[in-house]
């Protein structure tokens, strides 16, 4: 008797478990989905849906730049190169100011780094290029000299240095940077 | 298709005038038969990932056509323009001819259901007889599959899936016994006059027995579909795709096409068998044989009836686990079976006690009834219950910075980076 | 190379030599099992790793105190949290840091979301993996909220890189509190869901109950921690046995499903341990919000980090247990040598020991429930 009790009790138990789990499938049809379809049919674009510290591409705002090489040496996989060089007329210049954003493991040490606030990471996070080299961004189109103490600089919103570098990408293996100063790039880490 | 035939057997024409007609009569209906089975697995896979979204709380496919409803034209069209790729090591006329005797097995099928009164190509007197044997050729095809992708994951999963089909059919047949004994007929559509439009003339409410033989079939059937939770022989995650992991483009499209022919297949016989088919409550046989009206209104009956047991197939798909092999066996010879027996005997007493009209009789009918719709309503109250007890989704709009104004910056000891500090202040920045 | 060969005995038994992985659905992560196989039946499973090698332990060497820490995230993306914790106490306790009480708050709290969502995965890819997807879906949508709410805290999804050396990188404010409280009233309806879909649905328990049973002295030897170890009826959780941070504090229960059906350290204990500790990881995290005291977020930490010379080992009890780095320093800016001590490779290293017998489904039921994660082997 007992063996026939456990034999009905398993298919009972069978059912109501099986059952419940159904319902709970069931009550998900009732119920709104959670799919946000991105990238065309969210309310605003997705971009300015993330949260403030939301670390996306790095920007570097070379205007307030001291050129002191924080950042480079913050940088746990040395992805961002920074040379400050003397130009003719013996005043100390920025020459170099990139980053090779296929390489940053948004780690956000640099920005940590940063004493006068000109990297910071902005929300852009698409950047789909044809080829990788063209997420190897330079931030200065020429020389600029090293902020000093005391500058105001009128605060650019957040992603825009990012967005117009992205669109006019430049390859740095090719050298046909867009503006003077083409030049190669530093022979640092794995690079030729 | 009976008519035309008599009309074209009775005519006086000359006879192979008339071999030709009927030959072109015959080609035509299995060219009807081949693209209704075709349009109705085809759709079968829209539901499936439809409801699979909404189960999952997604929102499915929803951009090809409206509502995403010509979703399978897309997939069609994407399988036929892949390439059929054949390993080096295949058995090459076996891996060809593998996917045909699973469309086949599945498509001929199609001819003796009957999807309204006329709406059938082939109403046979052993219609259902050949519904369950025509199936079986399922078996061959994927075992074939299974040999000649020379690959020992595709090996497994033809092997499970022979042990499997040859295992569940006796209780599908047993089960569907049930309704043979009750009916007294093998004819698909004389088992569906048998039964009336009303839910408790139906003969899955007719006496208990039916309607445990009933859930008896589904679950027979669907491991005969080899649908989850018996979905071993392509089991994902253990086979990595079972007996078509080799497959690609329309070969695969072929088994799938069979696949989701046999769920619709499953649930319409289910439908003719213990759901009463195309017949409309209210609406005699005789009034219904000689009207269009009905027989639209009846087409569109059994439609619903069969969509909405597929739906039930595709739910249970993307709610349960899977089996194991050997549970999957003590399932079929341990519970199925010798339940399938009991509800044919327990039917076959039942029939030689209760003589059919009497009070006794119509107690059973709306006693099962009334038991089915008891189980809706538990089940629909836990449905509530749950959506109750959940509620629906969170929402964390406030940590976005779409709504900068509630970030309280006096509890910031620390804002990201010194950026935002020479915002704030830039006659501090250096 | 002579494991994964077949055996004269597995020959004279016509064993087939069945290869799962490094491409396989079930193996998560790039992992290889060697099957000796009669049909269905298994009498070996041999596991093979090294795939995922990344050289971290090595990369620690070139690398400042400070700047490994986003290189942890990457040793188990799963707990990235856990792993951050570990590295930065093995530093503080060489360099004598002490860590503001605010910031063991923080990280307590990072630490509990990052438990939950790796056991929202680890359940999700249970069920699936024996053939139940949609759990898995739903767990990862409550996931996905946890993605938010750590995004909002520390900036990422997934690598998180949220502490420091003395301290965590960010504070928390009151919004950020009250979607948290947010969350938890949503997410303890939601086990009861995950309870009523699946957790007793007698398909699983059938397939999960007395498969792959590691009893208690067999944990013990083999090495296994956390949940593996606590199903087969061990109570060990560091939290509470080797208390850190500021988790004495805290009452919460240390679940080990004593009672439950099946027997002890089979799969179906380690999924309903699991699925306690993260109503537990709920109260602690109730329990933290509610003390949370005011004051610094970081300790005063020279830029150029030297801590002086010797050897420490710092462990926490992570999602998979205990998760451990022994450090050297010889009083440079750079580690000597970091060493992880990793729970999912002993967890790897018992299936050999109980494949024999299993099924083919087994197998896979196993190696999800063991919760092995490739990278963390492999590092």
């Amino acid at each position: 008797m007992g063996a026939l009790r456990d034999y009905f009790a398993a298919i009972g138990r069978t059912i109501v478990t099986l059952g419940d789990g159904l319902a709970v499938t069931f009550s998900y049809l009732l119920r709104k989905p959670c799919t946000i379809q991105y990238p065309d049919r969210t309310p605003e674009p997705v971009v300015s849906m993330l949260p403030e510290r939301s670390r996306g591409f790095l920007e570097a705002d070379v205007e307030v730049c001291t050129g002191c090489k924080l950042c480079e040496s913050a940088c746990p996989i040395d992805c961002i190169h920074v040379e400050i060089a003397k130009d003719e007329s013996g005043q100390r210049m920025i020459q170099r100011f990139e980053i090779d954003l296929s390489k940053c493991m948004f780690c956000g040490l640099c920005v940590e780094a940063c004493p006068a606030g000109g990297l910071r990471h902005s929300h852009e996070f698409e950047g789909g290029m044809g080829d990788v080299r063209h997420l190897y961004v330079s931030f200065l189109d020429e020389p600029v000299p090293p902020a000093k103490k005391g500058k105001t600089v009128e605060p650019k919103p957040l992603g825009s240095i990012i967005r117009a570098r992205l669109a006019r990408p430049f390859d740095p293996y090719r050298g046909d940077r867009p503006a003077s100063g083409a030049r190669a790039p530093l022979s640092r880490g794995g690079e030729p | 298709m009976d008519a035309l035939y008599e009309l074209i057997t009775g005519s006086d024409l000359g006879f192979w005038w008339k071999q030709l007609l009927l030959a072109v009569l015959i080609g035509a209906v299995g060219v009807i038969v081949f693209s209704v089975a075709l349009v109705y697995a085809a759709l079968m896979t829209y539901l499936e990932r439809r409801v699979s979204g909404r189960v999952q709380s997604r929102v499915g496919p929803n951009r090809v056509g409206p509502l995403g409803l010509l979703q399978w034209l897309a997939d069609g069209a994407k399988m036929i323009l892949k390439e059929d790729v054949i390993p080096a090591a295949a058995d090459r006329p076996l891996f060809r001819l593998a996917p045909y005797p699973v469309v086949i097995g599945v498509f001929a099928a199609f001819a003796s259901v009957p999807f309204g009164e006329w709406l059938i190509a082939a109403d046979l007197n052993v219609g259902l007889l050949y519904l369950l044997a025509i199936t079986s050729l399922v078996v061959v095809g994927i075992l074939m599959a299974g040999w000649a992708s020379n690959n020992k994951w595709s090996l497994f999963g033809g092997i499970r899936s022979a042990a499997q089909i040859v295992s569940y059919e006796v209780p599908t047949a047993l089960a569907i016994l049930v309704v043979v004994l009750m009916a007294g007929s093998l004819s698909t559509q004389d088992i569906i006059r048998e039964q009336g439009g009303w839910p408790w003339d139906w003969y899955v409410f007719r006496q208990p027995f039916a309607f445990a033989a009933f859930f008896l079939y589904f679950t027979a059937a669907l491991a005969e579909g080899n649908r989850t939770p018996f979905d071993l022989p392509e089991a994902e995650s253990e086979l990595v795709a079972g007996y078509n992991t080799e497959y690609s483009g329309m070969r695969f499209g072929g088994f799938y096409l069979g696949e989701f022919g046999n769920v619709y297949l499953m649930c319409a016989i289910a439908t003719l068998v213990f759901f009463g088919g195309w017949q409309i409550p209210g609406v005699s046989p005789a009034e219904h044989h000689g009207s269009w009206l009905w027989q639209i209104v009846g087409f569109g009956l059994f439609f619903v009836k069969a969509w909405a047991a597929s739906f039930v197939v595709v739910w249970l798909r993307w709610t349960l686990p899977r089996l194991r092999v050997d549970q999957l066996m003590s399932l079929c010879y341990r519970y199925l079976v010798p339940l399938s027996f009991v509800c044919l005997l327990g039917t076959a007493v039942l029939m030689m006690l209760v003589p059919a009209g009497s009070l006794f009789d119509s107690l059973l009918r709306f006693g099962t009834f009334g038991f089915g719709l008891l189980v809706a309503a538990i089940f629909f109250w836990r449905v509530l219950w749950h959506i109750r007890h959940v509620g629906d989704r969170i929402d964390l709009k406030i940590l976005a910075r779409g709504v900068r104004g509630r970030f309280d910056p006096a509890i910031q000891h620390r804002a990201y980076g010194a950026f935002r500090k020479q915002q704030k202040q830039p006659e501090e920045s250096r | 190379m002579s494991e994964t060969s077949p055996t004269s005995a597995d020959r004279a038994r016509d064993a087939i030599l069945l290869n799962m992985g490094p491409q396989h659905p079930s193996t998560h992560g790039v992992l290889r099992f060697v099957l000796h196989t009669d049909g269905e039946i298994m009498h070996r499973a041999v596991p093979e790793v090294g795939y995922l090698h990344r050289g971290l332990e090595k990369l620690a060497e070139q690398q400042t105190w400070a700047a490994y820490m986003p290189f942890t995230d990457r040793i188990n993306y799963m707990e990235s949290m856990f792993c951050n914790q570990a590295w930065a106490m093995a530093v503080e306790r060489l360099a004598g840091i002490e860590v503001p009480e605010r910031a063991e708050f923080l990280r307590v709290i990072a630490c509990e979301l990052n438990r939950i969502a790796n056991h929202h995965i680890t359940l999700g890819c249970m069920s699936m993996d024996v053939g139940a997807f949609t759990p898995f879906t739903y767990l990862l949508r409550e996931r996905e909220t946890i993605n938010d709410l750590m995004e909002a805290l520390c900036g990422n999804r997934l690598t998180y890189n949220y502490m420091r050396i003395g301290g965590v990188a960010h504070d928390v404010d009151r919004a950020w509190i009250a979607a948290l409280e947010k969350f938890l009233d949503h997410f303890e309806p939601i086990c009861d869901e995950l309870d009523s879909l699946i957790s007793y649905n007698e398909i699983l328990v059938k397939r999960f109950i007395e498969v792959g049973v590691i009893c208690q002295a067999d944990a013990v030897a083999w090495g296994l921690v956390g949940p593996n170890l606590r199903a087969s009826g061990v109570s060990w959780d560091l939290r509470r046995d080797q208390p850190y941070s500021v988790y004495p504090r805290f009452d919460f229960d240390v679940p080990t499903a004593a009672g439950a059906r099946g027997i002890e350290g089979d799969c179906f204990r380690r999924w309903l341990v699991r699925a306690e500790e993260m109503r537990q990881s709920c109260r602690i995290l109730r329990q933290a919000i509610a003390a949370l005291p005011e004051g610094e977020i970081r300790a005063k930490v020279p830029r150029k980090l030297k801590p002086p010379a010797g050897e420490v080992y710092a462990c926490v009890e992570g999602a998979r247990g205990e998760l451990g780095v022994y450090a050297v320093s010889d009083g440079s800016d750079r580690p000597y040598r970091a060493k992880w001590r990793s729970s999912s490779f002993s967890a790897l290293s018992i299936i050999e020991h109980i494949s024999p017998g299993l099924m083919i489904a087994d197998l896979v039921a196993v190696v999800a429930s063991l919760d092995t994660i490739a990278p963390e082997m492999d590092r």
